[in-house]
């Protein structure tokens, strides 16, 4: 049976080759999805939103995402937002270190000590974000994770598991749905009903609230299309 | 990336989650940074994703090698779709191909082996670029 991917946060950091900003928002990002939180976050390679292809750039349709950046140019966000959709949540790193009295690394290749203070900061930042966003809360960890349980779990991009994206014609346009034939299949499975369907449609897809009643006879008519495929075939 | 105008642009790919990625990314600061820092330069592969002028005209006017952690060639593909013409294209894969041996650890710490596999690509690189330099 289907399984839908659990809704977790996606961490798109800009990873700047030039400037140590970059790196620290690189490291930073690894340590909240290897460590902090890593059943919770789910990283992209952010140039695939460029190199890949629908399945990929629908990643930030899914996954509301957290854009970390390392200058004011913003890659992070602006790219999301470019190929995918606008980021729930960005932090401009520069503006966080200044804010909280840190000091960036002085390489753009090597973690020094104020690096590494400004990584672990920074690291609990998104991790708190991510709470925020999934509507989690915690009491302060007063211990870190110990080294065998930070070494259980590498960060893996998600790249070629993609996101199923479905277009269908709404309201005399083509819009883009994602994760349509794996909601479709569970509710098969489950013999949900129809109105259950739809609502399990709308958490993983923004549906503008004036065009909802186009949205759900369109899909109403896909899934009776799908059911009608999967009897038959 | 100051002085750029003579120089090779070496451009990898931003792999976050993936180890090949920071193999190349590691290969790109040794030869950028210790083997021909005269030679080269780099610039952030995010900014020609986002069709930055600055970033599109050095890749388009420079003689650039791009690196890649994966079959998605994120920067190859970026470089292209700018109009930049690759030089050489390095896949990560291929120096592991030669090198079986060779196992890397993880994406955040490339451990022995895979500090070891940057270092045969940046021989590599490094001779692309002496070539590209003549
Ligand atoms: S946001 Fe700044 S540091 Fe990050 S990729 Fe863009 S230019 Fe580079
Ligand atoms: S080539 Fe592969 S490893 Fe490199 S940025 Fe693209 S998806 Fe990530």
């Amino acid at each position: 049976m289907p399984v839908l991917p659990k809704k977790k946060v996606g961490l798109i950091s800009c990873s700047g080759e030039e400037l140590p900003e970059g790196m620290l928002s690189r490291v930073a990002t690894l340590q909240a999805l290897e460590r902090l939180r890593p059943n919770e976050t789910v990283t992209l390679c952010l140039p695939l939103f460029l190199a890949g292809n629908d399945k990929e750039r629908a990643f930030a349709k899914f996954y509301p995402t957290i854009a970390i950046d390392g200058c004011d140019k913003r890659c992070a966000a602006r790219a999301t937002e470019k190929y995918s959709a606008p980021p729930t949540a960005s932090i401009v790193i520069p503006e966080f270190l200044a804010a909280r009295g840190l000091d960036a690394p002085k390489t753009r290749r090597q973690m020094d000590a104020a690096g590494e203070r400004a990584a672990d900061a920074l690291a609990q930042e998104i991790a708190q974000r991510v709470d925020e966003i999934l509507g989690v809360k915690r009491e302060p960890v007063a211990e870190p994770q110990t080294a065998a349980e930070s070494e259980a779990v590498t960060a893996t991009c998600s790249c070629g598991s993609g996101i199923p994206v479905t277009r269908l014609v709404i309201a005399g346009k083509e819009r883009e749905i994602v994760a349509l034939p794996l909601i479709f299949e569970q509710f098969r499975n489950d013999g949900k009903t129809p109105a259950e369907l739809f609502d399990a449609v709308k958490i993983y897809n923004a549906i503008p609230a004036e065009l909802e009643a186009a949205y759900r006879e369109a899909i109403l008519c896909a899934y009776a299309a799908h059911t009608l495929e999967k009897r038959e075939g | 990336m100051t002085d750029s105008k003579k120089r090779v642009v070496i451009m990898p790919c931003s792999g976050i989650g993936k180890a090949y990625g920071s193999v190349g990314r590691e290969a790109m600061y040794q030869v950028v940074e210790e083997m021909r820092p005269d030679a080269t330069t780099t610039t952030c592969l995010s900014l020609l994703t986002l069709g930055d002028a600055d970033a599109q005209a050095l890749v388009r006017e420079q003689p650039t090698i791009t690196i890649d952690g994966c079959p998605s060639a994120c920067a190859k593909v970026s470089v292209e779709a700018v109009g930049g013409k690759p030089a050489t294209e390095f896949r990560v894969f291929d120096v592991y191909r030669a090198h079986r041996e060779l196992k890397v650890r993880s994406v955040s710490e490339l451990g022995e082996a895979g500090r070891e596999m940057a270092r045969l690509l940046a021989e590599e690189i490094a001779a692309k670029v002496d070539e590209l330099s003549k």
